[in-house]
């Protein structure tokens, strides 16, 4: 029997609905059914954050031009640097915010208002310059090989606190590079790969019930379970048949909880209007954030929020068209700043670890003045965290003076991916699979738990 | 790598010389040549370019190397980008001065295995054993004191005894003939058949057996089943996996050149040629030689990863030889891409020694984002007969590419930097660029269709240098072409004239390599009984489990190789066992010694699989489509420009068979996914099937499950107007059985209080989605 199903039973007879000795009962004669590997599991050590809300903007949003004032390039705009090359300045300014006085650039203004809670990190490197690489290397740790989501190894590592839920979801509206090689459990067992959500109608494929009405449902579950009753008389200790027969019982809890946890009309107006969101448009980023929250609300351990897709005109890569960063910028900047505040207004803010990130920055060098665009770069850019175990208000690594090179205290995805790890009590070094003959992990060989990020 | 007599001079090429070679001259003195030299062999360093040989022997300053290097010669500096520091000169100066020593490739045929550092502990692990030849007859005697016992059953039956454990009787025919044909063929069983068979079985139940067998084993459903599991395997997809998932039209035809190998009974061995050297193999006629090229399509679906997979060749060939060693091997060899392989005794020398026979190969390129035009696939009138047809569309086309490539380029530049030319802009530069492509795609039309296939062709035969850390810009020792030291470590006797692939397939496929048949012995036990002898059924290596019935093992896998490496005969072996036969109810006493069912004291009920579960809905819903399925409708290959923004995205409708289905390895198909079928992109031995509440809310909400209960509705109100046959109908082909009086009751209850509210056809579909969605249907006992 699932650790659920102990624990609800447990509650019924805690809560006086069941009459004392049918507990034991019931315990007894109900088969073992094998571990539930969704159930939930024990940490290494005692964790900070109970879930984590991962927050990717597809395409490399442009480090200089958002979290890292580069004023030395800037007073260099339009001058020649080598040979063909030319510096490009940020055409956002940059303002200090709160207490700790981070600067953040004016297109991101809300973000900017929460940046004492905020560990900023300009440090960040990535494995690969390019997309299809670099976003599968922030996610699984391999820019090369095929390997498990960092969300598919804390699913495997930590467990679903809602039988009703999956434990890794992504809200994704088209398909990231990479496509759903982001989200995927790769050689772990299939049950920890993210559930896709995609904002419309049906977010979860077959949530909604198709039969015209509830009742005819049910009599079609009741023959059903008719069948697998008189199926299962001759068939005891078969646990793969009793936990079938179970997983129906949790897929009609999904059927009943999925629209409640899409439907954000149920928000009252100060949640709404704290997002930004019409509640009808399902299309915004704010309505990813706060569908995000109402998940990790019910025990999803691992949300990640996807801005954009591989189409270039509606993500964060822009070779041409820098200007269309105050659009990006707008549709995610106050949601984002909404979500930090709504997990604290419920107290969720200490134990959810909040993340953002991308998969590169980009260049500070244009091949011509006047180029509206930056290429690729890898090689440092910035990043930031909030909430569970988090040092708010610093700013950790930094660039160099113009945003191209490394300056000091390289955060690697690796190191990413461990601290993530170490903040939801997992020991990255110890989380481990075992396929093709050895034991794999997130961090493959790497990674370094960031102990300044902590607080 | 420590190297087999190594001397001080050695040592210093290692660490100083060869380092600097491959830093600061291979970019352009190695495969490239520039200026006909090479610097990677001491015989081209001797031989030397168009300037005369490159080193003088002890004397420096008249050594060309020395000279350009020095900024001494009147005409040549190199490297052209930046000088050397004045250390590294002096380096190449005392090498020079020293004799120029170059260490011999390692691994050639005086350097004996043992000093790659394999020791004895390693090679006497269980699987580098050969066959144990003398429990075969042991067990063979104990079927001779009963000339019908299979010798199956003798071994299962003493590792039961030995145990106490007490084997289930045999299952009734019913559950048995829907065994044997879901194992066999995938598909459900009719009622008819299972009338047939019930009827033959209660006369003579041992010629029943057998006659289905037969007919299962000649039905061409069965290479549709074993197929799969095949396909599994080799990772098969319908596009290469790169960030624009380029799509391959020719795919296809190593699936079904896949099928068809199982149909035919293909012996195993020369399954394993053909797919690895088919292209190499003498063929009787044209046909064969046809398709023993299209089955080199195992090694070109290797993954391709990332916007240009052509310029990272040691990628792709991992996958080749990650893939290799799982599948025909049961070893994991990609490890020792980077070192020497922790567990397994596969040194790094060893992966290159393989390495080299597949850089020695031209894969095909299927196009990618960073260059779309596909290159190197093979033709079947031959490269040359091609050409002459070919050249003066290819002409055109080349002119028309151009044009379109810088057309490109200018609608890139407007994106990059603002071009002030009046009427022009990013739109009319996208627009020049689309005009391109339309002439292209008529042109596409009037192109010669010459038969192609995604095949592999022999390139230039040369060893590989060990990529140190894995990094191919960090080249180390050159490696003989070769295979696993472990298993004899042969090297090519002819390593200038072929790839070694011939070789290679023919060391893997030898009788006396003691892993390839143990290997797919174990895969063909597995895939019957749900577990395998050894359940790692891709890993016999020292982190794979152990077999549970070794001798069995050894048994089956000298069955596989005596009889001409018949798949078939195998089959045929363990079906007609009594250990196949048997009831799968459960035994507490039994449980309580082997919970796990290792000594196979009943039968596994096992739940049917993506493909098995599809085909059967349709199988009963009347829409499946028998008939064996060739390309899918992909557009002209000369039009593709798919790049990371804009993947390629296929999706065909099909009522064929799943096997047949477009298989997409960036972008995942949700049926497939949702009931744990591989995606294309990992090499599958066993699938691990989940239980989540996404199926079941496929079945209770997804329109196919709604679709095809709809239409299985309608062949039940056709069957008959009477309620009773009706029932009986759904029961047959739904369960394979007739219902008892209390289900008969309780169906009935149902179709009458649905058809109250909502009419019979829906009454009908209730009965039939709960049938489909019941444990029943998706259990073979």
């Amino acid at each position: 029997m699932s650790i659920h199903r102990r624990r609800f039973i447990r509650s019924l007879a805690g809560s006086g609905l069941l009459l004392p000795g049918m507990l034991s009962e019931i315990m007894a004669t109900e088969p073992v059914i094998d571990a539930d590997p969704l159930a939930p599991k024990p940490t290494h050590f005692a964790a900070k954050a109970k879930r984590v809300i991962f927050l990717f903007m597809t395409g490399g949003v442009s480090h200089v031009d958002t979290f890292d004032p580069k004023p030395v390039l800037n007073s260099r705009h339009d001058q020649e640097h080598r040979a063909r090359n030319f510096y490009k300045g940020s055409g956002w300014k940059f303002r200090p915010y709160g207490k700790c006085g981070t600067e953040v650039s004016d297109l991101f203004p809300h973000i900017g208002s929460q940046v004492d809670d905020i560990c900023m990190i300009r440090s960040m490197t990535n494995l690969n310059g390019d997309h299809f690489g670099a976003t599968i290397g922030v996610h699984t740790g391999s820019a090369t090989f095929n390997r498990p989501s960092m969300g598919s190894w804390i699913s495997y590592g930590l467990g679903s606190e809602n039988a009703n839920l999956p434990a890794f979801m992504v809200i994704s509206a088209g398909l990231p590079y990479a496509g759903g090689q982001v989200w995927g459990s790769d050689f772990l067992p299939a049950v920890h790969q993210g559930t896709r959500v995609i904002p419309g109608i049906e977010p979860i494929a077959n949530m909604h019930r198709r039969l015209e009405t509830a009742e005819l449902q049910r009599t079609e579950l009741d023959m059903l379970s008719y069948f697998n009753q008189q199926h299962l008389k001759d068939r005891q200790g078969d646990s793969h048949l009793t936990s079938r027969i179970k997983s129906f019982e949790t897929a009609a809890g999904m059927q009943l909880e999925a629209p409640d946890l899409f439907d954000v009309r149920k928000e009252s107006k100060a949640t709404l209007d704290l997002y930004g969101l019409d509640p009808d448009d399902t299309s915004s980023f704010a309505w990813q954030c706060l569908v995000g929250r109402r998940m990790v609300e019910r025990g999803v351990r691992f949300v990640e929020l996807i801005d954009g897709d591989s189409g270039v005109d509606r993500n964060w890569d822009a070779h041409a068209e820098l200007t269309k960063y105050d659009r990006l910028a707008r549709n995610v900047d106050r949601p984002i700043a909404a979500l930090l505040q709504d997990l604290k207004l419920r107290g969720m803010f200490d134990d959810t670890l909040v993340v953002f990130t991308t998969e590169f920055g980009r260049s500070p060098f244009v091949a011509s003045p006047g180029t509206d665009g930056r290429g690729h770069h890898s090689r440092v850019y910035s990043t930031w965290l909030a909430g569970a175990g988090i040092r708010g208000g610093i700013v950790h690594g930094s660039s160099d003076e113009l945003g191209d090179q490394l300056g000091d205290d390289e955060v690697n995805v690796h190191d990413l991916q461990a601290t993530i790890l170490h903040l939801l009590g997992m020991d990255h070094e110890k989380l481990t699979y075992r396929h093709a003959g050895r034991d794999f992990r997130l961090t493959d060989v790497h990674g370094q738990v960031v102990h300044n990020l902590l607080a | 790598m420590p190297l087999a007599s190594a001397t001080d001079q050695e040592d210093f090429f290692e660490s100083r010389v060869r380092p600097l070679l491959v830093r600061k001259c291979y970019e352009c003195h190695r495969r490239k040549a520039e200026g006909g030299l090479r610097l990677d062999s001491l015989k081209d360093i001797l031989a030397g370019g168009a300037s005369g040989p490159a080193i003088i022997s002890g004397k420096p300053e008249q050594s060309l190397l020395w000279q350009v290097v020095s900024q001494q010669h009147a005409e040549i500096t190199m490297p052209p980008a930046e000088p050397l520091k004045a250390g590294e000169v002096r380096v190449l100066a005392k090498w020079i001065t020293d004799g120029a020593a170059w260490p011999k490739a390692i691994r050639s045929s005086k350097t004996g295995p043992d000093e790659q550092g394999i020791t004895d502990d390693e090679r006497s692990f269980w699987s580098f054993q050969p066959l144990r030849q003398t429990e075969i007859t042991k067990a063979s005697s104990v079927s001779d004191d009963d000339s019908a016992r299979n010798p199956i059953d003798a071994f299962i039956t003493q590792s039961q005894q030995e145990r106490g454990l007490i084997a289930n009787g045999p299952a009734a025919p019913q559950t048995l003939i829907q065994r044997m044909t879901y194992d066999l063929t995938g598909l459900p069983v009719t009622p008819g058949e299972t009338a047939e068979f019930i009827t033959h079985a209660s006369k003579n139940r041992k010629q029943a057996i057998d006659a289905l067998v037969t007919r299962l084993l000649s039905s061409p459903h069965y290479g549709e089943r074993w197929g799969q599991h095949w396909l599994d395997l080799v990772r098969y997809a319908d596009t290469a996996g790169d960030a624009a998932d380029f799509p391959i039209p020719e795919a296809y035809k190593y699936r079904n050149y896949v099928i068809a190998a199982f149909n035919d009974d293909k012996p195993y061995d020369q399954f394993i040629k053909e797919q690895i050297a088919g292209d190499l193999l003498p063929a009787s006629d044209d046909d064969q030689s046809w398709q023993q090229t299209i089955a080199t399509g195992y090694l070109t679906i290797s993954r391709r990863i990332g916007v240009s997979p052509q310029n990272q060749p040691h990628i792709t060939i991992e996958d080749t030889l990650n893939n290799l060693g799982k599948t025909f091997l049961g070893l994991s060899i990609g490890c020792a891409r980077c070192h020497d392989h922790k567990f397994d005794p596969i040194p790094t020398a060893d992966y290159y020694a393989l390495y080299g026979i597949f850089s020695s190969t031209i894969y095909p390129h299927a196009g990618a984002e960073h260059k779309p035009y596909r290159q190197d696939f093979v033709y079947r009138v031959g490269e040359k007969k091609a050409n002459e047809t070919l050249t003066i569309f290819r002409n055109e086309l080349n002119q028309l590419r151009k044009q379109e490539r810088a057309a490109f380029e200018r609608y890139r530049a407007f994106q990059t930097q603002p071009i002030d030319i009046p009427g022009h802009n990013r739109e009319t530069a996208w627009q020049e660029v689309l005009d391109l492509r339309s002439q292209i795609a008529v042109l596409a039309e009037t192109f010669p269709r010459l038969e192609t296939a995604y095949a592999v062709s022999e390139g230039d035969a040369e060893n590989a240098a060990i990529q140190e850390q894995g990094s191919p810009k960090d080249l180390g020792p050159i490696v003989q072409r070769g295979f696993l030291q472990v298993l004899g470590g042969q090297v090519l006797d002819k390593p200038n004239e072929q790839s070694g692939r011939l070789q290679l397939a023919n060391w893997i496929s030898d009788a006396d390599n003691p892993l390839t048949a143990r290997v797919m012995a174990n895969r063909v036990w597995h895939h019957h009984f749900g577990r395998g002898i050894v359940s790692s059924t891709s890993d016999f290596g020292v982190r794979g489990n152990e077999p549970s019935h070794p001798e069995l093992l050894d048994f089956l896998a000298a069955y596989l190789i005596q009889h001409d490496w018949s798949i078939k005969k195998l089959h045929q072996l363990i079906i007609t066992s009594d250990t196949y036969q048997l009831a799968s109810h459960h035994a507490p006493e039994n449980a309580e010694i082997d919970p796990e069912n290792i000594h196979l004291w009943k039968a596994n009920r096992r739940r049917l699989d993506a493909e098995q579960l599809r085909d059967s809905i349709l199988a009963i819903s009347g829409k499946l489509d028998l008939s064996p399925a060739q390309s899918h409708p992909l557009p002209h290959h000369l039009t593709y420009y798919y790049r990371q923004h804009e993947p390629y995205v296929g999706n065909f409708e099909s009522d064929r068979r799943t096997i047949y289905l477009f298989r997409q390895r960036i972008r995942k198909n949700i049926f497939l996914d949702t009931f744990d079928a591989p995606d294309g992109n990992l090499h599958v031995g066993v699938r691990r099937p989940t239980t989540t509440s996404l199926q079941s809310l496929y079945f209770m909400n997804s329109a196919f499950v709604q679709d095809e209960a709809d239409r299985t509705v309608s062949r039940i109100l056709n069957a008959s107007p009477e309620f009773a046959d009706r029932i009986a109908w759904s029961y047959q082909n739904l369960f394979g059985r007739q219902p008892n009086q209390s289900e008969t009751e309780r169906t009935q209850q149902l179709i009458s209080k649905v058809s109250k509210t909502s009419g019979e056809r829906v009454a009908w579909a209730s009965l039939v989605r709960a049938m489909l969605s019941s444990n029943e249907f998706l259990f073979v006992d």
